[in-house]
């Protein structure tokens, strides 16, 4: 505890194993030994297909479910429980239907007791910060898939959680909203660093983000397979001859076509 | 800035020419035609006298309606006999939601409650609220309790039934956002489980309303000195069929009017209600 902050990871994953029961008593062996540093304001993306562990691994670091051996450490302090500090962003969008978009923005830091007038303020910067002013009194079933979405992010944002855990927040968007939302989501990360995990089974979208690609291994126990560091500049272009051949690299080093 | 235009949707109203055809087809004069065949058809068969004496002619009901509305029945005018029955609605539908959702509520987010309460909720559930109307009876006599009995009874069951489900359909990924939050338990009740049931909680009140028709109805029948069904069996006993078939359509009027007031109430209260799925 001594170390000085910097040397610090800001998420670090030490060991991670879990088992699920299963109805009967069928043990489902869903992590295998994952370690994984990620240092401050850094964009790793876990890559990896369906059934691979990783949504499980983020809800882990999220702190929904407790590893069955291994911690996580967040500024090395353990991981115990679901936290503000953290902030999720569902596949599902997961949005409350009974509030409007500001509504949904400012739950988090209502929750924590922020004076109306202050939260107020933080919603209506992270509202426009993804791009959705002019709707903050629309309810969520007025909104595209893509705008849910964006609400999603910005509700997480708005309780400024030092890491941003994002499980496959595209996945069921339409490629044309999906591109966007990806060029969106750097956008949004430049304007305002934090350390992020980004679950995806879409290469071009990891490649499209990560300071750091993790690839898991297409079965189950999930076990981490190789890291590739991605030093493209920014903004990046998925045609861009670098991009396609890491592409190419690392389709070649994964067992199945992703 | 950010362009989201691209993302949303504008509704365009195509115009069609006006055509004869435009009118035939079109929702309002359907209805009109529909309704207005209704009673010429009513009227006709009134006319022949298909059930010899038994049918009034739509005119005669209006008359008999009418007279109703200024002659007292049995000390009370045509509107206090609507109230009459209103009332009792109100106060049995009343206790019933007051105790009824709650426990449904309670039901489902305390496994010791939903225990003890439902296998005798299991074993009463079945029973048709009309059973009870002899029992109610001899129990609390032919006065206001044994209607409002009744319709506590009736209207018991969906109210408690929606609100239990309701919180038991709850997405449960919907508590996992608002503890990532920063929320407690008694956040996940009151900011995600009583919303989120909302809706299915007043589809149970709905369904309680109309129900809470029928069993004021049949518990008129049996014994009443006021209220609608009171109208109906005065004129089976007085064989004035005018006065059965305007009790009817009171009924009728007045139930959907209650429903209407219900539905616009809905609206009001949860306005994303309408595009939840599977509600």
């Amino acid at each position: 505890m001594d170390q000085p902050a910097t040397t610090i990871p800001k998420i670090r994953c030490e060991d991670i194993s879990k088992e699920f029961i299963q109805k009967g008593r069928q043990r489902v062996h869903v992590l295998d030994h994952i370690s994984l540093d990620v240092k401050e304001n850094e964009f790793v993306v876990i890559l990896g297909p369906g059934q691979s562990g990783k949504s499980t691994l983020l809800r882990i670091i999220a702190g929904l479910e407790t590893p069955t051996e291994g911690h996580v450490l967040i500024d090395g302090r353990e991981v115990e429980g679901p936290g503000p500090e953290r902030g999720l962003v569902f596949q599902g969008y997961m949005l409350f239907a009974w509030k409007t978009v500001l509504g949904n923005v400012e739950m988090g830091p209502k929750l924590r007791g922020i004076p109306k007038k202050e939260r107020r303020e933080t919603a209506a910067h992270y509202i426009h910060l993804v791009g959705l002013d002019g709707f903050e009194n629309h309810y969520p079933h007025q909104l595209s898939g893509g705008m849910k979405q964006r609400v999603g992010i910005a509700r997480a944002y708005a309780n400024n959680p030092q890491v941003m855990l994002l499980d496959e927040p595209f996945g069921q968007l339409d490629a044309q909203t999906r591109y966007f939302m990806e060029k969106e989501t750097a956008r949004i990360w430049e304007t305002e660093k934090r350390t992020i995990l980004f679950v995806t089974n879409n290469i071009d979208e990891a490649i499209y983000l990560a300071d750091r690609i993790v690839t898991m291994e297409g079965k189950l126990p999930g076990r981490m397979h190789v890291v590739y560091p991605v030093d493209l500049p920014r903004p990046r272009e998925h045609t861009d001859m670098a991009f396609l051949k890491l592409r190419h690299e690392i389709t070649e080093a994964s067992e199945l076509t992703l | 800035m950010v362009d989201v235009a691209n993302e949303v949707q504008k509704q365009v109203r195509e115009k069609r020419p006006f055509t004869v055809m435009t009118v035939l087809k079109n929702r309002w004069f359907l209805y009109a035609v529909s309704v207005a065949a209704f009673f010429l058809i009513w009227d006709r068969v009134a006319i022949a006298r298909v059930f010899s004496s038994g049918l009034p002619r739509p005119y005669e009901v209006v008359l008999q309606l009418w007279s109703m509305m200024f002659d007292p029945l049995a000390g009370k005018s045509l509107l206090g006999h609507v109230w009459a029955s209103t009332q009792r609605i109100l106060i049995g539908f009343a206790i019933a939601s007051l105790v009824a959702v709650p426990l449904g509520l309670m039901m489902a987010l305390n496994r010791y409650v939903n225990a003890i309460v439902k296998p005798l909720f299991d074993l009463l559930k079945p029973m048709p609220p009309i059973a009870w109307i002899s029992i109610a009876i001899l129990w609390f006599g032919i006065g206001e309790t044994s209607k409002v009995f009744i319709i506590v009874i009736g209207t018991f069951v969906p109210c408690l039934l929606n609100a239990y489900n309701g919180v038991r359909l709850v997405e449960p990924e919907l508590y996992d956002v608002i503890r990532m939050l920063g929320g407690n338990r008694r956040n996940e009740i009151i900011d995600v489980c009583f919303p989120a049931a909302f809706p299915a909680i007043f589809a149970g009140l709905q369904i309680s309303l109309s129900i809470a028709w029928t069993c004021v109805l049949a518990a008129e029948l049996v014994s009443a000195r006021s209220g609608l069904g009171f109208i109906i069996i005065l004129g089976m006993n007085l064989s004035r069929p005018a006065m059965i078939v305007g009790g009817m359509v009171i009924i009728a009027l007045v139930a959907w009017g209650m429903t209407l007031l219900v539905t616009g109430l809905e609206k009001l209260v949860c306005p994303w209600k309408r595009e939840i799925e599977g509600l």
